[in-house]
C-alpha cells in the first residue's frame, strides 16, 4: 500500500510541471493565492515550535584539535566467564571437554556502531579456554526497506533457538547435547542472509542465509563451491500481557565430506513458553523450553553391498527455568542424544540442575550438576559420570539490551 | 494429475489468497492517521492530549510496569515497525531493552536523527546529574541525571510542546489543531498546578523517604525533602546496615512517610515502617498505574490527594 502511495507521489511530482504548463494562465493565480495562504498561517503561527531545548546535562565530547576524537568510537563490551569444575571420571580421558579443574571458559569483546547511514557493524571476539581468538561473529547488518533486512559475514546461524546464543548467554553453562554433537561447538558460518518480518498480526521472521558450509560436523564438502542453504521460521504470539510463546522451525540443506556430493539435511523445531508478570517484572519468571535437532546426512556407499548409507542423528532437550526472587534462578534440563539411529554407542541422556545468584544485570553466579548417563555404558571405555559446575558471568562496558 | 487434487489445490490456493489479501487488507486500513508507539503511558497520556482523534497511541510499558525492566518482545517490534513516530523518555531509562525494539523494529522512520523517532528529555532541564566520575559500583547510575522527569506537572506541558511541534512536522494538515490542544493542555496544567502547589503549601519542607529516586521531581516541584532513600544505590536492594542508619535518622528526625511505588516489592519499606512507625503508601508511577488514574493530570489529582492525607495525619 506504501509503495503504491511512494509510486503515486513520485508520479504526481514528476507530473506537476506539466500541468503548471498547461493551465499557463491560472498558475500564476493559483501561486499568489497560495503565497497567500502560506501568509496567513505564518501570521497566526499555526505550527507550534518546539519548545527551546535547555542546555544538554552532559555536552558531546568536543573533537580535539589531534582529530583523535572518541565521539564516533564503537560500544565496547567485555563479557567473561570463569569456571571451575569437578568430574566424578577425573581426568583420564584428556581430550574430555568437562575435566577437573579451573578455567577461563571465556573471554569475549564485543564492539558496535553504525558504520554510516547505511550500515551498522557487530563484531565479536572471542578468547575461548583465554588461549587463542578467534573472530565469533562479524556482522554487517543494513535495512533496505521496512519489514526486510539483510546482513553479512561470520555469524552465528538461524537454525533453531539455541544455537544463535553466546555462550555467556546460554541458560545452562554447557550447552545441550544435541548442538554439541550434531555441530561441534555451533553452527557458526560466514554467509549472508535475508531476514524479513511478515505482515501477521502475531510477530513472524522468516530467515534465509546463504552459508560457505564449513561446519565440520554437518558441512564441510570436500569442494568449496557447495554451500549450505538455512531456511527459519520463527513466531510468536502474546498468550496474554504476562505469558508469550515462541515456535520456530529451521532446516538446512549442503553437502558433507562422507563422499564427493554426499548430502546433509538437518531440521529443528522449537517452542518456548516464557511467563513474566509485568507487575512483578523483576521477581518472577518462568521458562519452559524444548528444542529438537537432527541431522540426516548420505555418508558414502558401502564397497560390499552397494548400498547407500546414511548417518542419522538427532536429539532433543527440554528446560524449565524459574525466577523465584529478584537474585535467585532455580533451573532443570534434560537432554536426550540418540534419536534416528538404533542403538549408537555415542547414545545419551543428562539430567542437569542449576542454582544461579545474579546480584546485578552484571554479573552471576552459578552452580550446576549434571548427570551423564550413556545408553551403552561400559562399551567403549564410556562410564556415566556426575559433574558439578561452578560459573562466574560478568559484563563490563556498555550496558547490554536484554534479548528476548 | 487427478480432477480432485487439481480442484483442492485451486481453492486451496484461493483461500490461501484470501487469507493473505485480508491479512494486508485488516493491518493497512486499520487506521488513517498517525499511528504513535511510545515506551510509557504518561507519553501516551500527552500524545493523546495533544493528538487528539488524529493519532492512535499505544505504549510499550503499562503503568503498572517497572520502566526501567521491559522485556524486548518481538512484539513490541512490530508495535514500532507499524508506528509513524516512536516516542521515548531518554536518559537512559530505557536503555535495557529499547536499542533493541528499534533495531529489531527496522523501521527506516525511525531511526536517529528521523524525524520518527522523538526523546522527550531535551524538553525539560535533568536533575541529580552526577558531578564528577560515575561507575557501575554506585548501582545502576543515571550518568544524564534522573529519569523520571514526567512526575514533574510542570514538565508535562514542555514535553508535550515538542510532542506537538513533532506531529506537525509530520500531518502538517492538522498542524493547527495540535497547537490549539497543546494551548489547552498548557492552560489546564496551569490552573491545576496552582491548585496542587496550593494545596501542598503547609508540606513545604516535609522531609520524607522514599524507596527509589523515583519522587524527586515532584518532592522538587513541591518542596519536599529526602530524609533518605531505601535503596542505597539505584537498583540494588538495601543492605542492613543502610537500613538500621536510616531507621536511625527516620527516629531521629520523625519522618512519617515512606513512599514507594506499585511495581516493587514493599517488604524493605514496611520493615522500615514497623521499626520507626511511620507509613508507607504505595503510589502509581505513571499514568495507568493504578484503574482510577487515566491521563497525566489524573495522575497528580491522585498522588496530591494521597500524598496530602498521608501527611495531615
Amino acid at each position: 500500500m506504501k509503495f503504491a502511495g511512494y509510486i503515486l507521489s513520485i508520479v504526481s511530482f514528476l507530473a506537476l510541471p506539466v500541468f503548471a504548463l498547461a493551465e499557463d494562465g491560472n498558475g500564476a493565480k493559483r501561486l499568489e493565492e497560495l503565497e497567500k495562504r502560506i501568509k496567513i498561517l505564518e501570521e497566526k503561527g499555526a505550527a507550534p515550535k518546539a519548545e527551546p531545548a535547555p542546555s544538554p546535562a552532559v555536552p558531546a565530547l568536543p573533537s580535539s584539535a589531534t582529530g583523535i576524537s572518541r565521539v564516533f568510537n564503537p560500544a565496547f563490551s567485555v563479557n567473561g566467564l570463569f569456571l571451575g569444575t569437578y568430574r566424578s571420571e577425573k581426568n583420564k580421558d584428556q581430550t574430555a571437554d568437562v575435566k577437573t579443574g579451573l578455567n577461563v571458559q571465556e573471554l569475549e569483546l564485543q564492539a558496535t556502531a553504525y558504520i554510516d547511514t547505511y550500515l551498522r557493524g557487530d563484531i565479536v571476539l572471542s578468547l575461548p579456554t583465554a588461549e587463542s581468538i578467534e573472530i565469533e561473529e562479524a556482522i554487517v547488518d543494513f535495512v533496505p526497506m521496512r519489514n526486510l533486512s539483510a546482513r553479512a559475514g561470520k555469524f552465528l546461524a538461524a537454525f533453531g533457538k539455541h544455537n544463535q546464543l553466546h555462550t555467556h548467554q546460554f541458560p545452562f553453562i554447557d550447552a545441550p547435547l544435541v548442538s554439541s554433537e550434531l555441530f561441534g561447538e555451533s553452527l557458526n558460518e560466514k554467509g549472508v542472509g535475508l531476514n524479513w518480518v511478515a505482515p501477521s498480526p502475531w510477530y513472524s521472521e522468516v530467515n534465509f542465509q546463504l552459508l560457505e558450509g564449513e561446519n565440520a560436523a554437518a558441512l564441510n564438502s570436500r569442494f568449496n563451491d557447495d554451500f549450505g542453504y538455512l531456511l527459519h521460521n520463527k513466531n510468536l504470539w502474546d498468550l496474554n500481557e504476562d505469558t508469550t510463546a515462541e515456535l520456530g522451525g529451521s532446516y538446512l540443506y549442503g553437502k558433507n565430506n562422507a563422499e564427493t556430493h554426499n548430502a546433509t539435511h538437518a531440521v529443528g523445531g522449537n517452542l518456548t513458553v516464557k511467563w513474566k508478570p509485568v507487575r512483578r517484572a523483576i521477581y518472577n519468571t518462568l521458562i519452559w523450553q524444548t528444542e529438537y535437532l537432527a541431522a540426516f546426512k548420505e555418508n558414502g556407499i558401502d564397497p560390499v553391498s552397494d548400498v547407500k548409507l546414511y548417518d542419522d542423528r538427532g536429539g532433543v532437550y527440554t528446560s524449565l527455568q524459574y525466577q523465584f526472587a529478584r537474585r535467585w534462578w532455580i533451573q532443570g534440563r534434560y537432554d536426550y542424544f540418540g534419536l534416528h539411529a538404533a542403538n549408537d554407542a555415542n547414545d545419551k541422556q543428562r539430567w542437569s540442575g542449576l542454582l544461579a545468584f545474579v546480584p546485578s544485570e552484571f554479573s552471576a553466579v552459578r552452580l550446576q550438576y549434571n548427570h551423564l548417563d550413556y545408553a551403552n555404558s561400559g562399551t567403549l571405555g564410556l562410564k556415566n559420570e556426575h559433574q558439578v559446575l561452578l560459573q562466574l558471568n560478568f559484563t563490563m562496558g556498555s550496558h547490554p539490551a536484554h534479548k528476548y | 494429475m487427478p480432477n480432485h487434487i487439481k480442484f483442492s489445490f485451486s481453492s486451496c490456493c484461493r483461500n490461501l489468497f484470501l487469507a493473505l489479501a485480508f491479512l494486508f487488507l485488516s493491518i493497512s486500513s486499520a487506521f488513517a492517521g498517525l499511528n504513535v508507539a511510545t515506551t510509557t503511558e504518561d507519553i501516551a497520556s500527552l500524545v493523546k492530549e495533544v493528538g487528539g482523534d488524529h493519532v492512535s497511541v499505544t505504549s510499550i510499558a503499562k503503568g503498572y510496569q517497572d520502566a526501567h525492566y521491559v522485556e524486548a518482545k518481538p512484539s513490541y517490534m512490530l508495535k514500532i515497525n507499524r508506528a509513524d513516530l516512536l516516542i521515548y523518555i531518554g536518559m537512559e531509562l530505557e536503555i535495557g531493552y529499547l536499542p533493541l525494539l528499534i533495531e529489531g523494529g527496522r523501521n527506516p522512520n525511525i531511526r536517529l536523527g528521523q524525524p520518527g523517532l522523538l526523546d522527550l528529555s531535551s524538553s525539560i532541564a535533568p536533575i541529580e546529574v552526577p558531578v564528577g566520575e560515575v561507575d557501575r559500583s554506585m548501582g545502576d547510575v543515571h550518568p544524564y541525571g534522573n529519569p523520571h522527569y514526567p512526575l514533574d506537572p510542570a514538565n508535562g506541558p514542555l514535553m508535550a510542546g515538542l510532542i506537538a511541534g513533532r506531529l506537525s512536522l509530520l500531518d502538517p494538515d492538522h498542524a493547527p489543531e495540535y497547537k490549539t490542544n497543546l494551548e489547552n493542555f498548557r492552560k489546564r496544567v496551569d490552573a491545576k498546578l496552582k491548585e496542587w502547589s496550593a494545596r501542598m503549601e503547609r508540606f513545604k519542607g516535609t522531609r520524607i523517604v522514599t524507596y527509589h529516586l523515583l519522587w524527586s521531581y515532584f518532592m522538587k516541584r513541591f518542596g519536599l525533602e529526602y530524609a533518605g532513600v531505601v535503596e542505597n544505590k539505584a537498583g540494588i536492594p538495601p543492605s542492613p546496615k543502610h537500613l538500621l542508619e536510616l531507621a536511625d535518622t527516620m527516629k531521629r528526625q520523625k519522618i512519617k512517610l515512606i513512599l514507594t511505588n506499585n511495581y516493587t516489592d514493599p517488604s524493605f519499606s514496611n520493615l522500615l515502617a514497623e521499626k520507626t512507625g511511620a507509613t508507607v503508601l504505595v503510589l502509581p508511577g505513571y499514568v495507568d498505574g493504578v484503574p482510577e488514574v487515566r491521563d497525566y493530570i489524573g495522575l497528580f489529582d491522585y498522588l496530591i490527594d494521597k500524598i496530602e492525607r498521608a501527611l495531615s495525619h
